[in-house]
């Protein structure tokens, strides 16, 4: 209809300036409708009109001068085409296994073969790509899709990178928009838009899921030591199953580890499940974690995910510092004395110049009480701050203890006392800086009072504090554990701290009682009370949750505590074809970054294929050594990288991956409209639906790429300026009849 | 012969009576040179709340007769005993300790509150089952008892009788002296027996027939002494009269010394 009217589609309107192809200027047309104005005004005074009517009259007969006037010069769209037969086509076709859905592919095939192809060719030659684990120029498409993964992006940064040897005129893009290779980010729209490619983008596939349970991700810690808790989240979502119950199992080697009965929410909505298992023994873990189908699920595939973890086999070292003897030390070394992944070294004064040293290696270990040097207190992973005054610290341990945390990586526990926090002067000491409350600025805040520990909502949901798998089991145990012997006001929490429990002394307010935050490389937790010993004292001596508590806690405050060299990968779960960035973080002996290191990383695959590949330093992080690499089968891979200083190693790390067999393409599989709106949009394209795509190739002419010619296309004689001028007339004509001025 | 047994027997009398008599007046010249004081002022601070209380425990005595029933109570040395080894604790040591002792027993929860419980003259107690099994739930809730002042070969079995009715599975056994109980402030090398105030003037420092001091523990499955078992010495008599010029000072500051130890171990372990 906008084309009958207006001669041209409204894209070329769009994209095209105005301009009067009549040659004539046009402060001259601007002249003649002052002047029109002004005739029509003076005609209109002499008849001495009311008001209103002359003011009708006035702009109907101004408005068909107007008209004639600017029709006079000849309005017109100057746009710019390509130039037939000199610019390339690029169709590209999405051949990745999501295509097979819902017959996307046949669909693409034949609006290819049978309509799009011949009409693009008219105009330009064609060139046919296929998008999948890698782009490739083919001469005609497959017979069906089997990529095992989606990468639009690598595609068209081939093609916008061809741009510079050949005129592209545009892309024509058919696809789900599933793509999984995560490459059609800002860098690829940039090569787009710095060529001035648009992208027309046809979609294939329903835009909802139906009849269909999902799992759209599945979240665990890379590393963790042996026999710890893992919180499992698992995102999904569904259509069709409303209010279903269904069963999320989680395996390993064929065994199931955890289980639990979800009921399903409303279509279409997202929502999270949690679920903690046990890590079991050291080695590569891979969890298969899973919902059981129901009966005629469009897509079964979907139901699964895999994920590795690396249980290593480590034992941190936390040191504990009491400034005098007290029943909490006592506790919490038995607490996680018979933990084979933690080992507490621990100094107490227990008179004014002796200290008595347990978990020591050897005799001369922290002999003189507590560490001054790097060397013997970054060789711990924790640290715990007990009972003792900020001014006990030298102020050369106050900055090694920061740096502890800072530069080191390693984690920190501050425990109430009645010389502890604000009363033991922390508060007005630069250590007051790493604290994850804001203490109060005065003494008297420890209170020998009974408090009950009472978890956040973020508590609830913390692995720190869940002493029962169960998290609603968890939290009624907490709510039935014996009072602490003890509190401490601990200020407010400061922004980007997380408080995991509060201390509820009867009738006395709420204070934060286990505070947890980052701080640099490190974290720091704070416990406000150091009477935990009464959930041991005061509860039959079987129950564990004094000892699962602590283990918990000094396993997040020392469990993964990074040493000299960590290595990472770009991903855990690597799509077919993708490129994995090796990443190496490598420190001196001092824990700064290593600039002169050689890093070096060997690689197992399945099957027993390996590989070394060599890390080169960053050029702009020092300390950071990078390579990338290809894995060439798909299964689990185990990269080690080593760093040596000359001669000497200064650590090694590993890190696992696994690479993909194509599952991904049957997640997230309906079309991602969004995405492909997006990409048209921010390329100058435009997004089709396949039942309008025949009209693509006549749009496809009005590009900016390639080799292009400027048009002039007329539009003064456009049906729908006459049909104005007609309106206009016929408008005074009822005006006057209705008035009686005819 | 009806003649010789009435002969027997008033001979016996007037031994026993010769016997008691002359223990009598043995007593009270040591308890002239000891004198009980009625002096049990409340100490000051003792509303204060601590870290660190020392409990002692009250339990129920054997029946007894003879010069057995004479002695053997949870209050014996009470409180003054209590409150100057907490004079020393206090002025010793970094512990935040009260200055007064807490009574416990094994009939309500309160025990749980008080990690180290001291006992007296363990020697006459007599646990019924329900005090022995919650006596052996506070040791392995993670409870430490300290036990002083038993003697012979008599108080030896009616202490173990008693405690052999929760804690039988594993064995009493003697303290090595490089466990680090006896070094975890002081070193206690070279022990000596510590006597009792019937002792007095020390020429002998035992009592009955237990000649040589020991220093016993019964060990949780960890191998950690929970309760440390003075056997044969008297800890309570030494810090009772540490402030009396007739109790000799080196064993008082033993005395000191082991139970400082004691309760650092039972804080630390």
């Amino acid at each position: 209809m906008f084309e009958l009217l207006f001669n041209y589609p409204l894209s070329v309107y769009r994209k095209g300036t105005f301009v009067f192809s009549s040659g004539w200027p046009a402060a001259l047309l601007a002249a003649s409708l002052l002047v029109a104005l002004a005739a029509v005004a003076a005609l209109l005074w002499r008849r001495r009109l009311p008001r209103k009517r002359a003011l009708v009259m006035g702009a109907l007969e101004w408005g068909v001068l107007a008209l004639l006037l600017v029709l006079l010069w000849q309005p017109a769209l100057s746009v710019t085409v390509l130039k037939p037969q000199q610019n390339v086509v690029a169709v590209v076709v999405d051949t990745s296994q999501s295509m097979g859905l819902e017959q996307r592919y046949a669909q693409a095939k034949r609006l290819v073969e049978e309509g799009l192809a011949g009409e693009l060719g008219k105009r330009f030659p064609v060139r046919l790509y296929q998008a999948g684990e890698t782009p490739s120029r083919i001469d005609s498409l497959p017979a069906g899709p089997s990529a095992r993964r989606t990468d639009l992006g690598a595609a068209l940064r081939q093609i916008a990178a061809e741009s510079s040897l050949l005129p592209v005129g545009a892309v024509v893009l058919l696809t789900d928009g599933a793509d999984n290779a995560g490459n059609l980010g800002p860098d690829t729209i940039q090569a787009l838009r710095r060529a001035r490619i648009p992208v027309h983008a046809v979609g294939f596939g329903t835009e909802r899921i139906s009849n269909d349970v999902e799992m759209l991700d599945a979240e665990l810690p890379a590393r963790v030591l042996p026999q710890s808790r893992l919180s499992l989240m698992v995102t999904l979502r569904q259509a069709g199953f409303r209010d279903k119950t269904a069963r999320l199992q989680v395996k390993e080697g064929g065994r199931i580890v955890a289980q639990k009965d979800i009921r399903l929410r409303s279509d279409g909505e997202t929502w999270r499940e949690t679920l903690s298992l046990n890590a079991g023994d050291a080695g590569v873990k891979s969890f298969e974690i899973s919902v059981a189908p129901f009966p005629g699920e469009s897509n079964e595939r979907n139901n699964t995910l895999e994920r590795l973890v690396d249980v290593r086999d480590r034992k941190p070292r936390l040191l504990y510092f009491e400034g005098e003897p007290r029943w909490e030390m006592k506790f919490i070394r038995r607490a996680v004395e018979d933990d084979p992944q933690l080992d507490l070294a621990s100094i107490v004064r227990t008179t004014e110049n002796k200290f008595y040293r347990q978990g020591i290696r050897s005799p001369k270990e922290l002999e003189r009480g507590f560490p001054s040097s790097v060397e013997e207190l970054f060789a711990f992973q924790g640290l715990i701050i007990g009972n003792v005054e900020a001014g006990y610290f030298t102020p050369a341990q106050q900055t090694l203890i920061r740096e502890f945390a800072d530069r080191r990586g390693g984690g920190i526990l501050f425990l109430g006392g009645r010389a502890a926090l604000s009363d033991g002067g922390w508060h007005r000491s630069p250590l007051a800086e790493i604290l994850p409350v804001v203490l109060p600025d005065r003494k008297g805040a420890f209170h020998r009072e009974p408090a009950t520990a009472e978890l956040t909502r973020a508590g609830m949901e913390s692995l720190v504090t869940r002493i029962e798998e169960d998290q609603e089991k968890n939290a009624s145990r907490w709510k039935a554990l014996p009072h602490l012997a003890d509190y401490q006001e601990s200020g407010a929490p400061k922004p980007g701290a997380t408080v995991l429990a509060e201390a509820v002394p009867g009738g006395r307010g709420r204070h934060p009682l286990l505070v947890t935050q980052t701080y640099g490389r490190g974290r720091v937790a704070l416990l406000a009370t150091g009477g935990t010993w009464r959930w041991q004292m005061a509860q039959d001596a079987r129950d564990q949750s004094h000892e699962m508590f602590w283990r918990q806690l000094l396993r997040w405050v020392a469990g993964s505590v990074e040493e000299r060299v960590t290595l990472l990968t770009s991903c855990r779960i690597c799509q077919p074809g993708e490129e994995v960035l090796l990443r190496a973080e490598v420190r001196d002996r001092n824990y700064l970054p290593a600039s002169g290191a050689v890093v070096a990383a060997h690689l197992m695959g399945p099957g027993g294929v390996a590989d070394t590949v060599e890390l080169a330093p960053s050029r702009t992080e020092p300390g950071v050594y990078e390579a990338r690499w290809r894995a060439a089968r798909p299964g689990a891979w185990l990269a080690e990288a080593v760093a040596r200083e000359g001669v000497d190693e200064l650590g090694r790390d590993t890190a696992t991956f696994h690479l993909a067999d194509g599952s991904a393409e049957f997640f997230r599989t309906e079309q991602n409209r969004e995405l492909l709106e997006r990409l048209a949009a921010q390329t100058g394209g435009r997004y089709w639906r396949p039942e309008d795509a025949r009209g693509l190739g006549r749009e496809i002419e009005l590009s900016e790429a390639g080799i292009t010619v400027r048009e002039t296309r007329a539009v003064w004689n456009a049906p729908a300026a006459f049909l104005l001028l007609a309106g206009l007339k016929a408008a005074e004509w009822l005006v006057r009849r209705r008035w009686g001025a005819i | 012969m009806r003649m010789r047994k009435q002969l027997v027997v008033l001979l016996g009398a007037v031994m026993l009576a010769g016997t008691l008599g002359a223990f009598q007046r043995g007593y009270q010249s040591i308890r002239r040179l000891f004198p009980e004081s009625d002096d049990d002022m409340i100490p000051a601070g003792a509303q204060e709340k601590a870290e660190f209380y020392f409990a002692r425990l009250r339990y129920p005595n054997v029946r007894a007769t003879g010069i057995w029933a004479m002695r053997g109570s949870w209050t014996v040395d009470y409180p003054k005993a209590d409150r100057q080894f907490l004079q020393g604790l206090i002025r010793l040591t970094r512990i935040h300790a009260n200055p007064m002792e807490r009574v416990v027993d094994l009939v309500s929860d309160e025990i749980f509150d008080y990690p180290f419980v001291y006992v007296v003259e363990p020697g006459h107690w007599d646990l019924p089952e329900s005090q022995a099994r919650k006596l052996r739930e506070f040791i392995d809730r993670g409870g430490f008892l300290m036990t002083d002042d038993f003697h012979g070969t008599f108080e030896w079995e009616l202490f173990t009788a008693s405690l052999n009715k929760a804690f039988a599975d594993r064995p009493i056994e003697d303290i090595d002296d490089g466990d680090p109980i006896f070094h975890v402030l002081y070193d206690l090398d070279g022990r000596v027996q510590v006597p009792g105030i019937v002792n007095y003037p020390f020429h002998k420092t035992y009592e009955y027939d237990g000649i040589e001091p020991k220093w016993r523990a019964w060990r949780d499955s960890k191998g950690r002494i929970a309760i440390a078992i003075c056997f044969n010495m008297d800890q309570g008599d030494a810090w009772e009269w540490a402030d009396n010029p007739h109790y000799p000072e080196k064993y008082a500051s033993q005395a000191y010394r082991t139970a400082i130890n004691y309760i650092i171990y039972a804080m630390t372990h």
